[in-house]
């Protein structure tokens, strides 16, 4: 009886392990074209292993992670002290991988030509302070505030980098995605928003900010102020096919990958 | 000293005003719904369906560093008033990032962190042991500070209360305050342990009388210890816990294992024991006053949010108390309860 119940119990605690050769990545929707491309080509040398990537937002991300519903999340930015108290609680252990690094881009409609913007500007727009484009040189028209939920990991960067402790003007547009950011300003003539490198298309304009065009050389060299890591979260040390995947995004192929999605490699 | 009405004064500010002018506004309501059927030996002696509690909450946001809590506390059943009952659980406001990184000082009407009353999620429907044994108030009128310790290490918090609890209305006052100190701390990930003190030298007054008019002293140390390993998808809480007024000593117990099967299985449903002894006065061999209580269940989550947490689920508990005292029968008590709640933002 003795041995049949210890046997029950290591089948249900093995249970997960069972299925090892499935990683699930969830989170950030920021880092998420990294993880979908990097999983692709995975899968394709490695047949055996199936991933699945999902989005949901850094916050997301970090959650299913503190409750063991993913392998990996994918965050744009760190993990805050509490997620960490609640996870190590909860017997995880989140052990922070920086994979690229990310500049904010800020986006105007291609029909505004406003060419660069200060931090102050920039700040004094998104809390409200500055309503029209005439108070900062262009024409007369008003300034449409495009802004990422309050889940998004971009949005808190953005809020500690540019914002400061305001908060953003209570009309401006809450968008879900990068993806939805770059549409609405794309067909938004005063629209203002901002979105990781990875999502600049030609429907949209990047301005400078600080007289410093985003690029890979300017987050590189330090001069372009809104920049991040993105980051990937295992519980503890990545082992075995999830140290793998992730080897593999930290290789020069993988590290391709992130510079092909439009972010910026760690090499 | 009393500071109940400038709390409300508070409660009143926040409530009416600040969601108006706030960042954002989180709006929730969670409602129990319950049946619960009561048997003492073969004698059935309760058996209803009620609304056992339920919350609405207000949560404002004015800016990254200061947010607010309103809530009130609904209930109806066969015990209480025609109608539903309310009571004001929370209404504070916390101010997070000053001085101190990662920490936030709250004023109002707030949680006692105290062993695990703050963050008891009824994974049980029974309260946490220290709510159930009246040791604490879950929550109560005063201020305090409470913060992270670095890195998921732990956390921390001191507080200054009224000492009396949210549910005190009218009656003798207490003068003096009360005093709460907590520390969890986690070494390393899937270990917990932690320590609370609470402290109050209370000195009654008849409200009737002039205010110096002392109707006794007591001097009330409760004291707990917690602890918590957590291991894939199994985890266990226990608890000590001791409270002594002026000499007399109560001491009590609690082990809570769960497993929850949605981490390792696609069956979203946890398993749950818990035992909990109580001996409301450890000198005393004379009077047989001490119970312990059983608990077996199992909670089966229906649906969850983008971040996990159970928005719609089913707990069934079967409870069986027994006392020390021979003349008394063990009592069973089976609960089935259905949990939802619904959360807005509005900004």
């Amino acid at each position: 009886m003795k041995k049949t119940l210890i046997m029950l119990l290591a089948l249900i605690l093995g249970a997960g392990f069972i299925f090892s050769n499935d990683i699930s990545i969830t989170g950030s929707t920021t880092v998420f074209p990294i993880a979908q491309m990097t999983a692709e080509m995975y899968m394709e040398i490695n047949p055996d292993i199936n991933i699945s990537v999902r989005g949901g937002g850094s916050g997301v991300g970090i959650a299913a992670l503190m409750n063991g519903q993913t392998n990996i999340a994918n965050a744009s930015r760190p993990i805050k002290t509490k997620e960490l108290k609640i996870a190590r609680e909860n017997g995880v252990d989140p052990f922070e991988i920086i994979i690229a690094m990310d500049g904010i881009a800020i986006i105007i409609n291609p029909s505004n030509k406003i060419p660069n913007l200060t931090f102050e500007q920039l700040k004094n727009i998104y809390n409200g302070k500055i309503i029209n484009w005439k108070e900062l040189g262009g024409k007369s028209a008003p300034i449409v505030v495009i802004s990422r939920d309050y889940s998004s990991g971009t949005f808190e960067v953005f809020k500690t980098l540019v914002l400061e402790g305001d908060k953003v003007r209570d009309d401006a547009l809450l968008l879900a995605s990068n993806k939805a950011v770059v549409t609405t300003v794309a067909n938004t003539p005063g629209a203002i928003g901002y979105i990781g490198f990875g999502f600049l298309s030609d429907k949209v304009k990047a301005v400078s900010v600080g007289n410093v065009m985003p690029s890979e050389e300017t987050v590189n060299n330090g001069t372009y102020k809104l920049a991040r890591a993105l980051y990937m979260y295992t519980n503890g040390k990545p082992k075995g096919e999830i140290k793998d995947y992730l080897d593999y995004v930290l290789s020069e192929q993988g590290q391709q990958i992130v510079e092909k999605v439009g972010y910026i490699s760690l090499q | 000293m009393k500071i109940r009405s400038f709390c409300l004064m508070v409660l009143f500010f926040i409530a009416v005003f600040f969601p108006l002018s706030s960042m954002e506004t989180k709006i929730s309501m969670e409602l129990w719904n319950r049946y619960t059927t009561e048997l003492n030996g073969s004698t059935v002696e309760e058996s209803e369906f009620a609304l056992k509690r339920g919350y609405l909450r207000l949560e404002p946001q004015f800016t990254d560093n200061i947010k607010g809590r309103f809530n009130i506390d609904l209930f109806s059943d066969d015990d209480g008033l025609d109608g539903a009952g309310l009571k004001l659980k929370y209404a504070y406001i916390d101010f997070s990032k000053i001085i101190i990184p990662e920490a936030k000082f709250t004023f109002g009407l707030m949680k006692n962190y105290f062993a695990t009353i703050y963050d008891w999620d009824y994974t049980t429907i029974q309260k946490a042991l220290e709510d159930k044994e009246k040791v604490i108030a879950s929550t109560d009128y005063g201020m305090g500070i409470y913060g992270y310790i670095p890195n998921g290490f732990g956390e921390y918090s001191l507080q200054i209360i009224n000492g009396e609890g949210y549910k005190k209305t009218g009656g003798d006052i207490d003068i003096n305050p009360a005093f709460i100190g907590n520390l969890r701390i986690i070494p390393f990930a899937g270990f917990t342990i932690g320590g609370s003190a609470y402290y109050t030298k209370s000195g009654l007054l008849n409200k009737d009388e002039l205010l110096d008019t002392t109707l006794n002293d007591t001097t009330t140390l409760s004291y707990a210890i917690v602890t918590k390993v957590a291991f894939g998808p199994f985890y266990i809480w226990g608890e000590y816990l001791s409270k002594n007024i002026d000499g007399d000593n109560a001491m009590g117990y609690m082990i809570m294992p769960v497993l929850q099967l949605g981490r390792i299985m696609p069956i979203d449903i946890d398993i749950i024991a818990r035992y909990d002894s109580w001996d409301k006065n450890t000198e005393s061999t004379s009077i047989d006053d001490s119970h312990q209580r059983i608990t077996a269940g199992f909670n089966v989550n229906i649906l969850r949010d983008a971040k996990n947490k159970p928005l719609l689920f089913l707990q069934t508990n079967w409870e069986r108390t027994m006392y020390e005292d021979a003349a008394k029968d063990p009592k069973d008590i089976v609960m089935i309860q259905l949990r939802w709640k619904v959360s807005h933002k509005i900004k």
